[in-house]
Order: C-alpha cells, then structure tokens, then sequence
C-alpha cells in the first residue's frame, strides 16, 4: 500500500505566526509534527514553554494554498481564511513537514474525493500511476486544477511529465484548441493556454523538443495565444512561425531532418523570445537554450559532412553571373555559421574554419567587405572579427602566405576599409578587427589539428613558441614595417596642417580610431610601439590633436598621454618633456577650468596620477617648467600638491606625511596596517621584481627583458614597503574638502586599497562563488521578510534573480580586460598589480557566473 | 515640428527611429554630457528615479505618475537597459529628452550602461534584433561613457509642498512635520511620517513587513533623534549615485578626480560608485556580486557628516516596495521598474524632492565646506535633518493595447 508515513516525530523547533490586521502575530514557538490520526493528515506545534499546550492543529487539505517559501518557511491559507505561516529553524525541518504535506495533498488530489475520505482503497489507489482525464471541452478547467497541483512537487511534475509523453496528451489536446476558437470559447482556451505553459514549465526536454514539432506546434502556440494574463489580447504567433517566407534557404538541404532540426530551432527562439518571454524560468530557460544548441551542432555539423554542399554555397561568391541578392544571402547564410559557431567548442570550431577557408572564406570576406552595400560590408567585417576572434594565429597564417604569394593581404584590405569606410559601424569594427589582429600573444592554447583534409592544412604554427615567435615576425616585419606606415599616414599628415579647425566629421573619426589603436599598441606590444611612435614621432601628431575643437577628440589624444605616463616608461617620459607635450595638456585645463567638465576631470586624473605615483621626473619637469602657471591652478590642490612634492624632492618639509600618520591614528584605532592579512587577497604574497618583470612583458614573450623593464620594477618594490603604510592614513581630518588651504597629503585616491585593510577583516574570509551567491539569495532579510516579498511574485523560484543569461553568457573577456588594464587606480606597484589580478579573477568569474542582480 | 519632436513622439509611441538619426542624437548627447560634471550639480525640485531596465512602458506610466518631461525634472540614477524588452526605446527616449531639454533631466550611470553587461542581458542582442547590425548598440555605448557617475540635487526642502493634485480636489496643505509621504498611482495619499516620530518604523526581525501590504513600506531606519537642521528648512545636498560608495572615495569632490570616459573598470572608484550596495555590516565588506563592496551604516554617516550630506539616493537593488531607506534614514534605494523582468510583482518607487524656497533660491553650500571637515573630532554622529521626501509608489503599466511584452523575434534565418 502506498502509504504516507508522517515524518520522523524529531521535533522541529517552528515559530507560528497568524496574520492579523495586516500584520504576522507571533503565535508563539514549538515544535511541529505531522501526524495521520483517523485517516486525516494534521500539523501539530506544541508550545516549547508548555508541551501540553498547543500552539497549532491544522488538518492538511486538498487546496493549493501551501507554498514553500524559500527554504525555512511554509504558508497557507486556513479553511476559515486565516493566513498562516510556520518559519522553521531549520531548513531540513522545513522539507521533511513540506515532504508530508505534499504527499498528502497528491494523494488527495489524486483521489478527487472528499478531503475526509481517506480509505484504504483510495490509499492504493494511489500506487498506481497518475491518470488524467481525457481531454474535452468542458473539463479543461479540472484538467488544469489537477495538473496545478500535481506539479506543485517535484515527483508531481516527474509523473506528469512521464504521463504526458506516455499518454501522447498534447496531442489530444491539439484539436480542442481549434474546437474552442470555433466556439469562441474564451474561458476554455484560457484554460488551454495555461495547460501548455504548465506543460512547458514541467521543464522535459522531451516534451519541449515534441511541442516544436510540425504536428503539434501550431496548436500548442495557438493555445499560448490566449494568455489570461492579458484576457483583452490575442497574440498572433501562429502567423509569424507559419511565414515560410522567412525561412531563407540558399541552397535546399537534403536531410530531411536537418530540415525539420532548423525549424525546429527556430520556433525554439521564438518560444524563448517571444511566446514565454515573460514567463520562462531559469531552468526551462536552460532547457530551451541547450535544445538549440545541440540542435545547432548537428546542423553544423551536417552541412560541412554533406560532400559538395560547401563547394555550391562558396561557389556562390565566385560565380560571376549569380545576382547580389543571392550572394548576400549567401555571405549572410556564412555569417550565421560562424555566429553559432562562436558557442560551439574549440575542437569543431576550429574545423568548421578550417573547412570554410579551404573552401574559400578569405575569398568572401574580401568580396564582402569592400561591397557596395554597407548591409554586406557589416557581415563580411563580423565575419571577420568572429574568425580572428576564434584564432588571430591562424589569420596571421594567411595573411604571411599572402604576402608570400604576392597576393593583397588581409591586413591591408583592413586598413583600407578603415581608412575609406563612409559607415561609422563598418569603420569601428575594421579598427576592432586591426587591434584584435595585432594582438601580440595567442589568446587560447594552440589550437587541437582539426580532422579533416590534413594535407591542406593551413601554415598553422604548432607549438606556444613558434606562434609567439611567428607573431612578433609578423608585427615587427609585415605590420611596423609596411601596414603602419598606410595605416597613420593620416595621423603623420598632420604635421602639415596648420590649424585643425577645419577638421571635417569623417577625419574626426578616423583619428579617433587611429589614437585608439595607437593606444592600443602602446600597451600591448609596448617595445615595437614605442620604437614606432618615437621614430615617426606619433606623439608630437597626437599633441597637435589636443588643440582640435571637438571635445571627445581631445579626450582621446588626452588619454594616449595618459597611457604612456601610466607605462613608467623612461622613454616616454623623455620624449614628452623633450617635446613639451603638457604645454598643450595645461591648456586645456587652462581652458576648462574651473568649470567641473569631463576634459577638465580627465586632465586632473592626469596630474593626479603623476601626483600619486610620485613619477619625480615629470614633477621635476612640470614644476620647474610650468611653475608660474601650476601655482595659477588653486580650484584642486592638485597642482600645490605637485610643487609642493617638488620641494619635497628638494628636501624641504620631509615631516609632511608623519604628521599625518600620527594624526590618523587616533581616530581610527582600528585600522592596523596588516595588508597581508587582508582578506581579501588571502593567499596572494608579495611578487619580486623577477615576476613583476615577467608581468610586464608576458605580452612580447619572444623579447628579452628590457633592462628599464627589470630596474622598474625593483624599484616598484621598494614603492610598496614605505610609502604604501603611510597610506593607511584613512580620513585624514584635513582631507580634500580643505583642498584650498592644508598642505598636499601624501596619498591619495587610488592607494585606498591598501589603505583599507582592516574593516575588511571583518568579513567572513571569501567564499566561492557558489556560496556567495546563496548568501546574496538568503542574507539580511529576515525570513518574514522575504515572505512578504516573495508572495506577490509570480514565479517564485527564479523572481529577482534572473541570471539566466549566465547559460548563454558571451562575455567579450578580452574587451574587459583591454579596457581594465587602463583603468585609473591600476598603478604599477607590484602589490597593486597582484591585487588588480585576483579581483580581475573573481570578476570575470563573477561575470560568468554570477548574476549581477539588477 | 523639429527632427527632434518628431523622433520623441516616435518613440514615445514605442517605435524605433531610423539609425542615422540614432547617430546624430548620441552625438549631439556626447557633446551635452562632455560638459557634465563626474557628479552633476541639480537643483532641486527634483524627481529621482531607479533602474528601467527597457520597461517602457513602465516609463510611461512613470512619466504619468511623476508628470511629463519638461513639466517635472528627472534625475535618472541608471540602468536604463537590459532585462526588459524595449531598452532601446526607454534609452533613446530619455536620450532624445535630455537632448531637447538638457536642465531638465539628468542621466547618470548605471553598472548596465557597459559594454561587456549589455552583451549578456540583452541590450546588445536587442539592437542586433531591431536593426540588424550592432551599430546602434556601439553609438550607445559610447554615449555610457560620457555619462556622468553621480549628480548633487542642491536646494531641496526640509518640508513637503503639497502634490499636483487634479483641478477638481482641494489642495490641501501638508503640515511641516511631516517628513515622509508615500502616495499612490492615483495620486492618493497612502502615508505620511512626521519627523519626530520616525521611530515608530522599526524593521527588526520577524515582526514587519506582511505579505501584500503597501502601507508597511515605510522607512526602515529608526530615524534621528535630533533635528539638527534646527530651524532653517534646507534639506541639505542628496548624493545620487547609482551603486553607493567606494572605500578610495571619501569626499565628493573625488569623484571629480577621475576620468570617467571608459569603460565600467572591473575595481576601482568608479567600479564601486556603480556596483556596490548598502548592507547591515560593521565597515566594508566583500559584495556577492564580485564588483563593489558592502558598506555598512558607519560608512553612510561618516561619508554623510563629511561631505555635508542629508541623504544618499541609489538604486541598483530590487526593493519590492519600490523604495527601501535604511541606516536611519541616511541612504535610500530607489527602484522604478515595476514588477521587474515582468514577473517579480514589486511595485516600483519615485522620489520627489520639494525646493526650498526659503532664501530666495540662495543655495548655501561651497563646493568644498572647508570648515567642516576641519573637525578632528565628531562627537555625535547625528545625520543632518533630511529633505522632505514624497515617494510616488506605482505598479507595473496596464497591459499594453498592442500587445504583452516580448523581445522582437529573430526576423529571418537561414540556420
């Protein structure tokens, strides 16, 4: 017989609260059983003051009104109407009272009789398994009412599911869905319309992938159609997937399955999109997402294991006579694929590239982006960046064989496209493409030898060295030595040019981009760059641009000078005193001031961070060179910050920074100077100068270490001992509100970190990631609390945390890291850089995984 | 009618604009925004608001509630995208009105308004879908980066002004005591707190908040003993950011040190202004969301009694009742998207803030204040007499006429 055995008689502690007047009232706390007395399920609280007292005697019924909410509360509404709510101490309690609950109320759905009628026989027939009735106009409503109730538990929803697909039901419910539209029976196909979401719901990947298929699919959209969510409307999804029309096929495809796999992927999106937008939760979500992947691999995989099928779809391209409406469909046909296949593995994608080069993909790419049609141009650039993006090493490859066979390389087509292109979205994703291209270090491990057609294996490099080794040939010799001079011909014009007031909108464009790659260089390949920019003397063209009207444009020059003082890098340092380059740079702070503008806080970052950093050379240079016009500047004190450094330097007023220090440590008490005992960067130990160097060339593997590279950073070293504790100073009473009167204090934003150490010992020691995030789900709010917000939700399970898109994340990682690595408070102390690299760790890792939670 | 008018009707009926015209609006709100502080001076009165996340026709009905644009002037704290299904609609149209009406409404940023998170949560995927190519998704981001990352509202009351009501009721006056007032949609009164009698809104334990019940979304704080504010009726400078504070930031005025054109940084200042939350903690603490930081109730009101501040404003947290103060009323979450994600069943919040009037619109406050932080010593911590607030709690719009929200589908598809 299959019977309910009430939970084990440990008592779990409960508190009992009623809700009076609006408000929960603590009826007191006990402990809770569940008992079957005379065929009737009740839930026990006996006082915990006086046992023989009871706090609660409640008789389980048939009605859904029990929720679980989160993991120790459950809720109910009484037959008398009362609301009720029992918060357990212990989750575990919680489940096994929720287990016997559940178990109950199946069977007493299951039986459809009275609540009271517990019999034996109605307790063997629950053995059996679940059975709906068949479907027919007219018991819609007790088929949606059973099967609310049923998936309310999980082995509910496994029996449904098992049920459904057993029994064939959708099936049989398809032809009453046209049946109620004869009969304008709205009620009835509200009914079916939540039959279907709660089918869907069930999160069967089997019934998911039955309900996309030809047959039934209609009718299971037809029902979603009338949603009783919006009783006034009738979506018209039927017409939208019944559009043949939209099904573009540039060449038929044989397999009739494949066939029916691409519609059926599509009619997943549109489920996912459209139908249950608003309703999906995140595990049906990853239901439907995976179902259109593994969809997307077979496809995949189908057309490249079709002997012929690649040959006719590139051939499109190259034949001369086939009209452009085909062709772009064709380089739109390609461009899909390489779009599905940026979540396909490393493994078949890197075939699916393979073959597609070997049939041609250079051909198309260079036949797109130099289209007339700027919709052509756009997919040919993204067909591009997708395949650089999935292996820089490899395009190289090409491009090299190119150069060899004297045909135009990649690179120069790029370059022309940037500096020609009329469509600003073309324009940005050619220099994406340029910087993507000129990456100096692989971004993934040597790809694994693709399967296929080996003898026609491009010139792929095989090991980590021969790429990194092939890499640096290819920017030193093809790029700086042919491609840069094309490509900043524009920026070197400038030296001839008297005024730049009559800079017209596309050339502000392209010098944007240009000192973005420029910028770009500087940073990632700094030894080649720098030999670049000085010998053309870049800096002095991107000096000239700081006088141009447009603001943004200015911002951009702005920033390369930020960039090369942020290097530390000897050379740059020189070559920007040599040329007064902060002539320009004070201008415009001269200009702007003391209005509170965005060029105006960019110049001060500017100053502050030589400030910061203490780079004595240039606060030697700027004092002694600008001294009149620095003391001029009184709006911040960053400027009597940087003279008063200065004299400093000199050897006036060394007590500075220990009257600050001493003064800090009264107020704060409590903030002890353990940085290695922060917890936060719990397990991180100081870098030497060895590893400090190897950080600052890991991107230029194949150069020896410049010796200003190694002396840098043993000099960093001593930075992060002295100067680093006196920065504990935090709240300095005389801080920055007095910035017109006190004296500069040492330290300033951006060396808080480590100036912070010890509120921060004060947090739990860190937690991984999946810990972290059920805090963020279970923490502050008391559990009441939480009741009072979930209960409103219709959904509960996944109700504020939607990070559902974690499944299909495409975090552009290396966008992130680009732009991290010039963010303002990135110093080069050789502590700031083991910090800045283990909280880039737990961001990207909480990027992928984490949900930002609004 | 203007280019311009035309493309705001366009929008405010839910309809995309053509992609030049993207263009040249983003380029023309970059020139705006280049001019605009790291922390955008405002003047009150003000109505603040919290994340859209392209719910918009929840915009609309925010618009409705709050009253349009150029009639009430908005501060936007952020997060205009993603999530929702029409982030390109509410961005461009809030877009479009600061272009039209730059004193009017200011748009601060939000940790959505970056690159790397609209690829993931949809806003990204959105223009891909409504134009085709990604260029519309590349003018926007450059227009987040020139957003500002707070703004300062200046000259707000200690009292509440009476609410525009309809011709056909009285107005009736709101009593200077009153601190608090929460109205409704319909423009009801549905509470109102007095200052001194703010203690009665305790939030510990088990004992507050019952399912379903609006009129308990009272402020959480125990509120302040003492009006410090004494008999003037400023209700000192409000700080809105969209996150909260970072431990390198311990002045305003930083924040003008830094250069916010790029990127949302992964650490750092600027990082922590948009991504950190407020939390029941000692000092700081490590955020679940692996940017930012925790700060705790000391943090607030020493950041608060330093810089000369009666209240901060952020958003960035689901609040079911739309607004949630804490830390004695030092900081206050504001949340204006209405049942979230089109199924959270919250309601959303606006805050007004009333102008004083008192000194003839004088604002009395130097952007410095040397003499307070002069102090070494702060015996009582008491936060400032806060402006008088009137949060307007509205719910999701009703349904749209054209149809329930969806993303737009994919149009054609060879795959």
């Amino acid at each position: 017989m299959a019977l309910i055995v009430p939970p084990s008689n440990e008592k779990k502690r409960v508190k009992v609260y009623e809700l009076k007047n609006n408000d929960w009232f603590d009826r007191g706390t006990g402990f809770c059983t569940g008992r079957i007395i005379n065929d009737e399920s009740k839930i026990y609280v006996e006082s915990e003051d006086s046992p023989e007292r009871l706090l609660l005697e409640t008789k389980i019924t048939k009605d859904d009104g029990y929720q679980k909410q989160q993991d120790t509360l459950i809720v109910w509404t009484e037959t008398s109407g009362i609301d009720m709510a029992l918060s357990f101490q212990e989750a575990e309690g919680c489940a096994t009272i929720w287990d016997f609950v559940s178990q109950v109320q199946q069977q007493l759905l299951s039986l459809g009789g009275p609540d009271d009628a517990l019999s034996d026989d109605a307790m063997e027939s629950f053995a059996k398994p679940l059975v709906l009735p068949q479907p027919e106009i007219g018991n819609l409503d007790d088929i949606e009412h059973a099967m609310r109730g049923i998936a309310s538990t999980p082995q509910g929803r496994d029996a449904l599911a098992k049920f459904v697909i057993s029994e064939d039901y959708i099936r049989k419910l398809i032809p009453l869905v046209e049946m109620a539209e004869d009969l304008e029976s709205l009620k009835d196909l509200h009914w079916l319309c939540n039959i279907m979401k709660m089918l869907i719901l069930l999160n069967d990947s089997q019934i998911i992938d039955h309900i996309v298929n030809e047959e039934v699919v209609f009718g299971v959209i037809g029902a979603l159609e009338y949603d009783p969510d919006f009783p006034n409307h009738k979506a018209n999804h039927r017409r939208y997937l019944k559009d043949n029309s939209r099904y573009k096929e540039v060449l038929s495809i044989a397999d009739p399955n494949i066939t029916r796999k691409i519609h059926a992927t599509w009619r997943l999106t549109y489920l996912k999109d459209v139908v249950l937008a608003r309703i999906l939760d995140d595990p049906t979500f990853g239901v439907l997402n995976s179902l259109i992947f593994f969809n997307q691999v077979d496809i995949i995989s189908h057309l490249q294991n079709n002997p012929g099928y690649l040959e006719q779809l590139f051939g499109i391209i190259d034949n001369p006579t086939a009209d452009i409406k085909r062709k772009r469909d064709a380089v739109g046909f390609i461009q899909s694929c390489c779009a599905i296949a940026k979540s396909l593995q490393v493994t078949p994608r890197a075939t699916l590239y393979t073959n597609f080069i070997n049939h041609g993909l250079l051909r198309v790419i260079t036949f797109a982006i130099l289209n007339k049609e700027a919709s052509i141009r756009v997919a040919g650039t993204d067909i591009l960046v997708a395949m650089i993006d999935h292996d820089p090493a490899m395009v190289r490859a090409y491009i090299y064989k190119a150069i060899n066979e004297k045909k135009t390389p990649l690179t120069e087509t790029l370059i022309e496209l940037l500096l020609v292109e009329v469509d600003l979205g073309v324009k940005a994703q050619a220099a994406d493409a340029i910087k993507v291209l000129l990456e100096p270090q692989p971004t993934q491990p040597p790809q694994q030898q693709p399967q296929s057609q080996p003898q026609q294996q491009p010139p792929q490099a095989q090991s980590q060295e021969a790429i990194a080794r092939q890499t640096g040939e290819f920017l030193s010799k093809h790029f700086y030595d042919n491609s840069a001079s094309k490509l900043f011909q524009p920026l070197k014009d400038l030296e001839k040019r008297e005024t730049l007031n009559d800079i017209t909108f596309h050339e502000v464009q392209l010098f944007n981009h240009l000192v973005e790659i420029i910028i770009y260089l500087s940073r990632t390949h700094q030894f080649r760059s720098k030999y670049y920019i000085f010998s053309e003397d870049i800096s002095s063209r991107i000096a000239q641009l700081l006088s141009a009207p447009q603001k943004h444009l200015k911002l951009t020059a702005l920033k390369f000078f930020r960039q090369c003082i942020g290097l530390q890098d000897e050379y740059y340092n020189r070559q920007i005193m040599q040329k007064n380059h902060f002539a320009p740079i004070l201008n415009i702070v001269y200009e702007t001031m003391p209005r509170d503008n965005l060029l105006n806080s960019a110049c001060l970052e500017l100053f502050e961070y030589i400030k910061r950093e203490n780079i004595k050379q240039l606060i030697e240079h700027l004092v002694e060179t600008f001294r009149s016009k620095l003391q001029e500047i009184t709006y911040v004190d960053t400027f009597e910050s940087l003279l008063h450094r200065y004299e400093q330097m000199q050897g006036f007023n060394p007590d500075a920074d220990t009257t600050l220090f001493s003064n800090d440590s009264t107020s704060t008490p409590n903030r002890t100077p353990n940085v290695n005992g922060n917890q936060r960067w719990q397990g991180v130990k100081e870098m030497d100068a060895v590893e400090e160097a190897y950080f600052n060339t890991s991107d230029d593997e194949d150069e020896p270490l410049p010796k200003a590279v190694l002396s840098k950073a043993a000099k960093m070293n001593g930075v992060t001992t002295s100067p680093m504790l006196k920065s504990l100073v935090d709240y300095p009473d005389d801080d920055e509100d007095s910035m017109d009167t006190t004296p500069p204090e040492p330290e300033e934003l951006g060396t808080k970190p480590e100036l912070e150490p010890s509120p921060m010992l004060q947090t739990p020691p860190p937690e991984r990631l999946s810990e972290k995030r059920r805090r963020e789900e279970d923490n502050d709010e008391d559990e009441l609390g939480k009741l009072s917000s979930t209960k409103r939700r219709n959904s509960g399970s996944s109700a504020s945390n939607t990070g559902s898109a974690a499944g299909h994340n495409t975090l552009k990682r290396k966008k992130g890291f680009k732009n991290d690595r010039d963010s303002p408070t990135n110093g080069p102390s050789a502590k700031k850089i083991e910090i800045s690299l283990s909280a880039k760790k737990a961001v990207s890792e909480a990027g992928s995984k984490g949900d930002d939670g609004g | 009618m203007s280019d311009l008018d035309k493309a705001i009707s366009e929008l405010r009926a839910c309809k995309i604009i053509p992609e030049p015209q993207v263009r040249e609006i983003c380029h023309k709100a970059r020139e705006l925004l280049i001019e605009e502080a790291n922390v955008v001076q405002v003047d009150a009165p003000v109505t603040i608001c919290g994340d859209i996340h392209g719910q918009f026709h929840d915009l609309m009905e925010l618009f409705r509630v709050g009253g349009d644009v150029p009639d009430t002037n908005y501060l936007f704290m952020g997060d205009f995208v993603d999530r929702g299904f029409y982030s390109l609609e509410s961005f461009l149209l809030l877009l479009c009105l600061k272009v039209r009406y730059p004193d009017r409404i200011t748009l601060i940023r939000g940790n959505h308004e970056s690159r790397q998170i609209t690829t993931v949560y949809g806003f990204y995927d959105e223009c891909l879908r409504k134009y085709g190519s990604a260029n519309v998704w590349r003018y926007c981001c450059e227009v987040f980066d020139y957003l500002a990352l707070g703004a300062l509202v200046l000259g707000t009351s200690s009292t509440l002004e009476p609410s525009f009501t309809d011709k056909s009721q009285a107005i009736e006056p709101v009593d200077d005591d009153v601190e608090i007032e929460i109205m409704n949609s319909r423009n009801e009164v549905t509470a109102r707190f007095p200052r001194s009698r703010r203690r009665l809104f305790e939030s510990d334990g088990l004992n507050s908040s019952p399912p379903g019940t609006p009129s308990k979304t009272g402020p959480s704080g125990t509120g302040a003993t003492s009006d410090s504010g004494g008999s003037h009726h400023s209700g000192g400078a409000v700080l809105c950011v969209h996150g909260g504070l970072s431990p390198l930031i311990d002045s305003v005025d930083k924040i003008r040190l830094l250069d916010r054109k790029q990127e949302v940084p992964h650490e750092g200042a600027m990082c922590d202004l948009l991504w950190s939350d407020p939390d029941e903690i000692d000092s700081w603490g490590l955020s679940p969301r692996g940017a930012g930081f925790l700060f705790g109730p000391e943090i607030v009101k020493r950041f608060n009694h330093l810089n000369d501040l009666s209240l901060i404003a952020r958003a960035h947290q689901l609040v079911m009742e739309g607004f949630k103060e804490m830390f004695d009323s030092s900081i206050v979450t504001v949340w204006s998207a209405p049942n979230y994600c089109y199924r959270c069943g919250n309601v959303a919040a606006i805050l007004e803030l009333g102008e004083d009037t008192s000194n003839g619109g004088v604002i009395a406050r130097s952007n410095g204040d040397a003499g307070r932080s002069a102090q070494a010593f702060m015996p009582n911590l008491a936060p400032r007499s806060g402006p008088g607030r009137r949060y307007r709690v509205f719910e999701a719009a009703p349904q749209d006429p054209r149809g329930m929200p969806a993303k737009k589908p994919v149009a054609d598809y060879f795959l």
